[in-house]
């Protein structure tokens, strides 16, 4: 599973130590930082209104188009899910490292203990590598409870330069598909996610992109779209802004669609299943913080402010 | 298209070990066709006349033969096929499909398919090695030539399967996977995947296949199957430019020679340690305790005849 941070797909050169990033970074309390932004009213707020994080501050037009659009719709779709306002707390909400290179946002609503989603998660990460430039990486991604076996919700755009992008959306599988064939025919073969698939796989600028670690390729679905988008050419920044608002925009939309429809006609499942599934996603959470956050955080943002962000991420996923 | 044959070939596989096969059936000998073979075919309507072990024969001959395969691809399955069951051998039993299954074809005499399937013993790890390659011309004039070998261990191991598939449909462009397929989800069973994928380093092998530039991945239009391969699976097509001046070694032949026949063979001697290894130790040393002690001895003593019969016999005992 993919979090606010690139590992699962994103080249690993974040999990080497930036030169530019001294390991006893004295921080200062994002706090009050915060607090100028924010009234205390502004501090509970659905993603939609979190200012900070619907802002997209270093992000291309397209991609903040994107973003917010599939943000607000996955929102206004599943409003009467959710509790009202993110449980992140302001110092969380908004996080930067000591010179203020990097920075990142973080929103998590909670489902209503009555529906099946245990949360939605939007955030944005603004990272100063060691080469001098930044890299962008987005998430948005849907989580449901073990009362449920539909898929999880995940998309994830990390701009690994102007020129080239990582793309990884998908619906991911509750269950082991060869197990449950008849889990693989309700949710992807009788989707038409393979067509999406296919529809961006014309676009000659991406390429599957192989994560470096086994097992999350293992948790993709058969269906999951995880490409690269490289447009060396001249003019290569425009033809990505094209990309991203004429294919990847509709596409992300489209699979959210498929998703919606598979949450809302999705059953309940009974006591023993609740178990199984509870152990399946507790593995790929546990994984995806050890694999994704645990190193990665520290290193950008020093262990205070990991912690802190840590802290909570684990609370809502329950780890 | 290919891709639909593959996904039809890999459910059809496993009905054909039935006697009553499907609808394809003998040709008479009569029908004149081109083929490189000069082995006699068997007829289906035909009484037989051979022993099990001569129809065995006969079945292995045609399948080794790999008639309609190019050069390099029968040089690699000929390599991967005896290297497998030379490093098995002591496991497997000979192929007891009826001789009309171990090769058939269609009515029309355009579609020509080998099958050999070698169970394991009973003492083994091995459920059961299958070969097989089938060969049909298009309408288009151009040829489906699908070939492949796999091994699939028995539940007194939960080590990976083995899948090699070439599927081939035109002389410049190939569909290559090769795989140990696991026998656990691996999201739940970290360990397994740690053991049999991370440590063995197997995705290096996919990796150098990924450096060919004519090598790109492949999505087989089954999602079944994109599930039932591992993360580290090499699922690939190689297309190369069609070269005119037929004969001469294409690049494809060479990307198969120099590529492909090495990385298939690293993996198949990774699935060969790791799976056949803890028996073929114990095989080994059972075997090595026979020949040493009494297999110079016992002619001497008591004359060929009653030697083997009672080496035969202490065998059994071995491997029952």
């Amino acid at each position: 599973m993919a979090m606010s941070s690139p590992l699962w797909v994103a080249p690993t050169f974040l999990s080497r130590p930036s030169s530019n990033i001294s390991r006893s970074i004295t921080y200062k309390r994002c706090r009050s930082s915060a607090s100028n932004f924010f009234s205390q009213s502004d501090m509970e707020q659905p993603l939609m209104k979190g200012q900070k994080l619907m802002e997209f501050p270093h992000l291309t037009a397209a991609h903040k188009d994107l973003m917010v659009s599939l943000i607000s719709a996955l929102e206004t779709r599943l409003d009467s899910h959710l509790l009202a306002s993110s449980v992140v707390p302001p110092d969380v909400e908004f996080y930067q490292n000591d010179q203020g290179t990097s920075q990142g946002s973080l929103h998590i609503r909670r489902g209503l203990p009555s529906s099946h989603i245990d949360f939605v998660l939007a955030s944005w990460l603004h990272l100063k590598v060691p080469t001098g430039s930044a890299m962008n990486i987005t998430n948005l991604q849907a989580y449901l409870k073990s009362s449920t076996d539909v898929p999880h919700f995940q998309f994830e755009l990390v701009q690994c330069s102007p020129t080239y992008f990582i793309l990884f959306l998908d619906i991911t599988p509750r269950k082991d598909l060869v197990l449950y064939p008849n889990y693989l025919k309700t949710f992807y073969e009788e989707a038409q996610l393979e067509t999406l698939r296919q529809r961006l796989e014309q676009v000659p600028e991406t390429k599957p992109y192989l994560s470096s670690s086994l097992y999350f390729r293992g948790v993709v679905s058969p269906t999951g779209i995880l490409v690269s988008i490289k447009c060396e050419e001249v003019g290569g920044t425009d033809r990505c802004e094209e990309i991203i608002r004429e294919h990847v925009s509709p596409i992300a939309h489209d699979v959210m669609v498929i998703w919606l429809e598979k949450y809302f006609s999705g059953a309940t499942v009974g006591v023993t299943e609740r178990a199984e599934l509870e152990k399946r996603d507790l593995l790929v959470k546990t994984r995806a913080i050890e694999m994704d956050l645990s190193s990665s955080l520290p290193l950008q943002f020093g262990q205070e402010v990991a912690n802190r962000v840590l802290s909570v991420i684990k609370g809502v996923l329950g780890v | 298209m290919a891709v639909n044959h593959l996904c039809q070939w890999q459910y059809l596989r496993f009905q054909l070990s039935h006697p009553s096969a499907p609808a394809c059936r003998y040709l008479s000998p009569s029908r004149s066709k081109s083929s490189t073979s000069s082995t006699a075919k068997v007829n289906c309507s035909a009484a037989p006349s051979s022993s099990p072990m001569d129809s065995h024969n006969e079945g292995r001959k045609k399948f080794m033969e790999f008639p309609y395969a190019s050069g390099p691809v029968r040089q690699l399955m000929v390599d991967l096929v005896s290297t497998v069951e030379n490093t098995l051998d002591s496991q497997l039993l000979p192929c007891t499909l009826p001789p009309d299954v171990q090769y058939y074809e269609n009515q029309n005499g355009t579609a020509q398919a080998s099958l050999q399937i070698r169970s394991g013993l009973k003492s083994s790890l091995i459920d059961f090695i299958l070969g097989s390659w089938v060969h049909s011309e298009l309408p288009t004039g151009a040829a489906l030539n699908i070939t492949s070998l796999s091994a699939y261990l028995n539940s007194s191991t939960d080590a990976p399967n083995l899948l090699i598939e070439l599927i081939q449909s035109s002389p410049s462009s190939l569909v290559l996977i090769l795989d140990l397929s696991p026998r656990k989800d691996l999201v739940l069973h970290p360990d397994y995947l740690q053991t049999f994928y991370e440590s063995t380093r197997l995705d290096e092998y996919r990796q150098m296949l990924e450096k060919v530039p004519e090598v790109r991945p492949y999505f087989s239009s089954s999602l079944y199957l994109r599930c039932v391969i591992s993360p580290s699976a090499i699922m690939v097509r190689v297309d190369t430019e069609t070269e005119t001046g037929a004969g001469e070694s294409t690049r494809l032949d060479y990307i198969i020679t120099n590529h492909v026949h090495p990385v298939a063979k690293q993996v198949i001697g990774i699935w060969l340690n790791q799976c056949a290894y803890l028996e073929k130790r114990d095989g080994l040393i059972k075997n090595k305790t026979i020949e040493i002690d009494l297999g110079s001895s016992f002619p001497r003593l008591f004359g060929p005849q009653v030697a083997s019969r009672v080496l035969g016999e202490i065998q059994k005992v071995f491997t029952a």
